[in-house]
C-alpha cells in the first residue's frame, strides 16, 4: 500500500534524498528520462555494471515482489503501483484520498491496468471495494453527503493540477488533466504541449522497458490457458497480434492505437508475465 | 543479362517472379510468403506500411488503409466503378484535377498509381533482395479487360516505383503462358480466376509455335475471397449476438480479429473438414468481463454461405460462353487461377460447369506472376520463339448523331488490326464534323470511355448524308490508336493518334518518382541503421554481462584496468551513436565492439 502525501508535502522536500525517497511517489528526474529508464533495464543485478554518466536507479530484479517496494522511483512503477493499489482490497478506514490529486489519480483510465476496462468498474474478477460500497450505503442512508464521490469531483484549477502533476514527474496524471482540458478546451496550446510531452516521455520509458524495438515478443501461457487471463479485450486484442515473427515495433505499427497505449499494454502483458521476449 | 521480373500487380494480393536458369520462379517477401498483400497503409506515426503489415492493421486504421487501388486505376471520377469504391471503401477518396482519382491517407493526396507505385516498390525490394542487385526492368500483368487508360496508368506505376515496364500483358495470358511452359501445346482453354477481390473468365487459344490469344474475357470487379470472408464474419458476429447480444462489429478490433479468423477458417477448409476459430478476449461486456470467441465452423456451413457467390461466377461463364458463340466442349482445357479456387465447392462447380475436371497443374497463386515472368524472359532472350497476340479489351468507334455508338474495331479483336466505315453529314450544309473516339461496348456513347476527339473541316455544302466521310481506325501492336477521317469527295484528311494517359501529367509522374526515390533512399537508410544498432546492443548486451567477470579478473591481477575504462568509453561511444541515428557511427563502433567482446571472452575462457 502506498501512502500518497499531499502535493505541498512533496513540494517541500527537495529531490534526491535517500529518505525522502520513501515519501516520494514521483521524481521530477533532472536527465535524460529515456536513457535511465534505459539503464534501469539494462543494470545487471549484481550492481558491478557500467556506469552511467546518469545517477543510478535503484535496481529492481524482475522476480521480486512490487509490493515489497517503498519507493517508486519513475512513471512506470508508479503505474504498477497504482495497479496494485486498484486491485487492493481498501483504503484503511479514515484513509481515504482526500487531495484533488489522489482522487484524480484513482480515476485516471490512463493508469488502468490491462484487466480493468474503466475506472469506475472493478477489475474483472475483483470485488467492489467494500469500504466504498459501505460508505455509499451509510451515506445514503443518513441522508448524508459525505458518501465518497470519487467520480463526480472536480478539480477546481486543471491547468495548475496539471502543472504540478508534469513538474512531480507524475506524466500520466498530467496527461490526463491535459486530456480534460482539451476535451473542454481543444484550443488551449499549454495543455496540448503538456499531453504531447507526457506522451512522448511515457512513450520513451514503456519502450525503454519493453527493450529495442526489434525484440520479438512471445506468448508465454499455454494456449489452453489463455481465457482464464485476467486481461481486458484490448490486450487480448494486442496478444493475437504477437504470433513470435513480428517484431516489438511492428505490433505497435499493426495495432492501430496510439502508441503509448499500445506500449502502456504490452508493458503490462509482459509484468503479468504473459509475454517474454525471445531471447 | 539483366533479369526481367514478371509482376502480378493484383487487387488483393501481388507476386513477383523470374525465370532462373531456364525455371520460373516465385520470389518469397522477407516473411516467407510467396505473395503480399496489394495493402498500403500510413500510420498514426506517418509511417508507411505495405503488404502483410499493412493488412494487419486495415481495420483498426481503415481510414488510412487503401486496399484494391485497382478497381480505381486508370479510371475517371465519374465512373460508375469509381463511385461504388467512393460508397464502400474505408479510405477517402476524391477528386483529381485532371477528372481522375485521388486517395486521401493522412490528409495527404495520392494518386492511384503513386499508390500502386508503393506496391510495385515493394515488390521490386523482394526481388532485389533475392537477386542481391537492382531490378529495373519490369513485365507487369493487368486483367484483359483493362482499357488503354488503366493499362497505361499501370505503366505509370511501374515508373513511379522506379521500373522500367517493358510490358504490359493480360492476367489470363500469364495463366496460359504459365500452363504451357514446356509444353507443346494447342488447345483451346478456360482460365478462370477467383482471386480475393475479383472474378475474371478469360478463354484463350494457345495455338503452334506458342502464340496465345484471348478469344473473350469477362468478370466482376467486385466479387472475390473477400465476400466470402464478409459471409463467414456475418455468420460468426450473428452467432456471438445470439449468445451475449453483442455485436461485435461495433468494436474495430474485434472486427480485424474477425477478418482474420475469417480469412484463416476460409483458407483451412480446403484441406480439412472442420476447424475451430478460437478468439479469446473478443470483447468486453457491459459488466466489464472479457468474452470470448469459440465457434466450429464446418465446410458444408461454409459451402452454403457461399453458394450464391460461386453460382455468380457460373453465371458469368455461361454468359463468356454465349458471347463468344463457344460451345463448353470447344474447351479443352481449364485452367485455375487465384487462392478462392482450392475451395473443393468452386473445383466441383468448375467441373460441373464445363464438364470436365479443371486443370490442376498450375499455382492458383503464382501462375499469373510465373507467366509475366516467362514473358519476361522471352522478351530478353532471342532463343525464345514466343509471341503473344493481344486482343482489343474493348470494342472501339465513335459516337454518332443522337448520342449512340457506333463500333468499328469489336471487343477481342486481335491486335495489330485496322477498319474502316463510312459515314455521312447529319445536317444540311454541314462544313465540319466532329470525330469523337470512343471505347467500350454500351449503345449510349455517354456510357463508354472517350479516348480523344478531333474535328474535319472543309466540307462541301450539302443536303444531309450526301457528303461521305471515311473513318478509320487503326491499332498498331504497341496498342497505339489511330483514327483518320476522310473527305471521299475532296480527299481533305485529319486523323487523331490516341495516346492513353493514365490521368497524370508528365511533370506530376516525374515529382511523384522523385517522392518515391526519396522514399527509399530513407527506407533503405533506416534499415541499415536498424540493423547496426541490432547488432551493436547485441555486442552491448554480451560485454555487459561479461564486465564483471572480467572486472574480478583484472582486479586480481596487475593488468589490463585500463582495457576496462577502453571497453566503458566504446560502449558509451556505441550507445551515442545509436542515441544520435548515426548509422555511420554505429557501424564504426561495431568494430570496437566486437574487438572488446572478443578480448572479453578470451579473458573469460582463460580463467580457470
Amino acid at each position: 500500500m502506498i501512502d500518497k502525501p499531499s502535493p505541498k508535502k512533496r513540494k517541500s522536500k527537495a529531490p534526491g534524498g535517500a529518505n525522502e525517497e520513501n515519501d516520494r511517489p514521483t521524481v521530477n528526474p533532472p536527465f535524460d528520462v529515456e536513457a535511465f529508464a534505459r539503464a534501469a533495464t539494462a543494470m545487471p543485478v549484481s550492481g558491478d555494471a557500467l556506469k552511467t554518466t546518469h545517477p543510478p536507479p535503484p535496481a529492481l530484479p524482475d522476480g521480486e515482489p512490487r509490493s515489497q517496494q517503498t519507493t517508486i522511483t519513475n512513471e512506470v512503477e508508479l503505474e504498477a503501483a497504482r495497479a496494485r493499489s486498484a486491485q487492493a482490497p481498501e483504503p484503511a478506514a479514515g484513509r481515504l484520498p482526500s487531495g484533488l490529486l489522489a482522487i484524480a489519480n484513482l480515476r485516471s483510465p490512463s493508469a488502468v491496468p490491462p484487466n480493468a476496462g474503466s475506472s469506475t468498474s472493478p477489475p474483472a474478477g475483483t470485488s467492489p471495494s467494500p469500504s466504498n460500497i459501505e460508505a455509499a450505503v451509510l451515506g445514503a442512508i443518513q441522508g448524508s453527503t459525505s458518501a465518497p464521490e470519487i467520480t463526480e469531483r472536480t478539480i477546481e484549477d486543471p491547468i495548475a493540477e496539471m502543472r504540478e502533476r508534469a513538474s512531480l514527474g507524475d506524466y500520466t496524471g498530467a496527461l490526463e488533466m491535459a486530456e480534460l482540458i482539451l476535451a473542454a478546451d481543444p484550443g488551449s496550446l499549454e495543455a496540448a504541449e503538456c499531453a504531447e510531452n507526457c506522451r512522448s516521455v511515457l512513450e520513451n520509458m514503456y519502450a525503454a522497458r519493453l527493450g529495442p524495438s526489434s525484440g520479438v515478443p512471445v506468448v508465454a501461457v499455454p494456449q489452453a490457458q489463455m481465457q482464464w487471463l485476467s486481461i481486458d479485450h484490448r490486450a487480448g486484442f494486442v496478444l493475437s497480434l504477437i504470433d513470435g515473427f513480428s517484431t516489438l515495433e511492428m505490433i505497435i505499427d499493426v495495432s492501430g492505437m496510439q502508441k503509448l497505449d499500445a506500449l502502456r499494454i504490452l508493458h503490462a502483458l509482459v509484468q503479468q508475465r504473459i509475454v517474454a521476449f525471445k531471447a | 543479362m539483366e533479369k526481367v521480373i514478371g509482376i502480378d500487380l493484383g487487387t488483393t494480393n501481388s507476386c513477383v517472379a523470374i525465370v532462373e536458369n531456364g525455371v520460373p520462379t516465385v520470389i518469397p517477401n522477407r516473411g516467407g510468403y510467396k505473395t503480399t498483400p496489394s495493402m498500403v497503409a500510413i500510420t498514426e506515426a506517418g509511417k508507411r506500411l505495405v503488404g502483410h503489415i499493412a493488412k494487419r492493421q486495415a481495420i483498426t486504421n481503415a481510414e488510412n488503409t487503401v486496399y484494391a487501388a485497382k478497381r480505381l486505376i486508370g479510371r475517371k471520377w465519374n465512373s460508375p466503378q469509381v463511385k461504388n469504391s467512393v460508397a464502400t471503401s474505408s479510405y477517402r477518396i476524391s477528386q483529381g484535377p485532371h477528372n481522375d482519382v485521388r486517395i486521401v491517407l493522412r490528409d495527404k493526396e495520392y494518386s492511384v498509381p503513386e499508390v500502386s507505385a508503393m506496391v510495385l516498390q515493394e515488390m521490386k525490394l523482394i526481388a532485389e533482395d533475392y537477386l542481391g542487385e537492382p531490378a529495373h526492368k519490369a513485365v507487369i500483368t493487368v486483367p484483359a479487360y483493362f482499357n488503354d487508360n488503366q493499362r497505361q496508368a499501370t505503366k505509370d506505376a511501374g515508373e513511379i516505383a522506379g521500373l522500367d515496364v517493358i510490358r504490359i500483358i493480360n492476367e489470363p495470358t500469364a495463366a496460359a503462358l504459365s500452363y504451357g511452359f514446356g509444353k507443346n501445346v494447342e488447345k483451346m482453354v478456360a482460365v478462370y480466376d477467383f482471386g480475393g477481390g475479383t472474378f475474371d473468365i478469360s478463354i484463350l487459344e494457345i495455338g503452334s509455335s506458342g502464340v496465345f490469344k484471348v478469344i473473350a474475357t469477362a468478370g466482376d470487379t467486385f466479387l472475390g475471397g473477400e465476400d466470402v470472408d464478409a459471409r463467414v464474419i456475418d455468420w460468426l458476429v450473428q452467432g456471438f449476438r445470439d449468445e451475449h447480444g453483442i455485436d461485435l462489429r461495433q468494436d474495430r478490433m474485434a472486427l480485424q480479429r474477425l477478418k482474420d479468423a475469417a480469412e484463416k477458417a476460409k483458407c483451412e477448409l480446403s484441406s480439412v473438414r472442420e476447424t475451430e476459430i478460437n478468439l479469446p478476449f473478443i470483447i468486453s461486456s457491459g459488466r466489464n468481463e472479457a468474452l470470448h470467441l469459440q465457434r466450429t465452423i464446418d465446410r458444408k456451413t461454409l459451402e452454403d454461405l457461399s453458394s450464391d457467390l460461386i453460382e455468380r461466377t457460373v453465371d458469368i461463364c455461361r454468359q463468356t460462353l454465349s458471347d463468344a458463340r463457344l460451345d463448353k466442349d470447344e474447351i479443352q482445357e481449364v485452367i485455375l487461377v487465384g487462392g478462392m479456387t482450392r475451395m473443393p465447392k468452386i473445383q466441383l462447380a468448375v467441373a460441373e460447369f464445363f464438364e470436365r475436371e479443371p486443370c490442376k497443374g498450375v499455382h492458383p497463386d503464382e501462375s499469373v506472376a510465373l507467366g509475366a515472368g516467362i514473358q519476361g524472359s522471352a522478351l530478353i532472350d532471342d532463343k525464345h520463339e514466343m509471341v503473344l497476340l493481344d486482343v482489343t479489351p474493348h470494342a472501339l468507334g465513335i459516337m454518332t448523331q443522337g448520342g449512340f455508338f457506333e463500333e468499328l474495331i469489336p471487343q477481342n479483336t486481335t491486335v495489330p488490326t485496322h477498319r474502316t466505315k463510312i459515314f455521312t453529314t447529319s445536317r444540311d450544309n454541314q462544313t465540319a464534323v466532329k470525330i469523337v473516339v470512343m471505347q467500350g461496348e454500351n449503345e449510349r456513347a455517354e456510357a463508354n470511355e472517350l479516348l480523344g476527339e478531333f474535328i474535319l473541316t472543309g466540307l462541301r455544302r450539302a443536303a444531309k448524308g450526301s457528303v461521305e466521310i471515311e473513318v478509320t481506325f487503326e491499332i498498331n501492336a504497341d496498342g497505339i490508336v489511330s483514327v483518320h477521317a476522310k473527305d471521299l469527295e475532296t480527299a481533305k484528311e485529319q486523323s487523331i493518334e490516341v495516346t492513353a494517359s493514365s490521368g497524370l501529367t508528365r511533370d506530376e509522374i516525374k515529382d511523384m518518382l522523385d517522392n518515391a526515390k526519396d522514399y527509399m533512399v530513407e527506407r533503405r537508410t533506416t534499415e541499415e541503421f536498424e540493423a547496426a544498432k541490432q547488432e551493436a546492443e547485441k555486442l552491448v548486451g554480451e560485454i555487459e554481462r561479461l564486465l564483471p567477470q572480467v572486472e574480478q579478473i583484472v582486479a586480481a591481477s596487475d593488468f589490463g584496468r585500463d582495457a576496462i575504462e577502453k571497453a566503458r568509453s566504446i560502449v558509451a561511444k556505441a550507445r551515442q551513436a545509436v542515441a544520435r541515428r548515426d548509422a555511420a557511427a554505429v557501424k564504426a563502433e561495431i568494430e570496437g565492439l566486437s574487438r572488446t567482446h572478443r578480448m572479453f571472452k578470451g579473458v573469460v575462457a582463460k580463467t580457470p
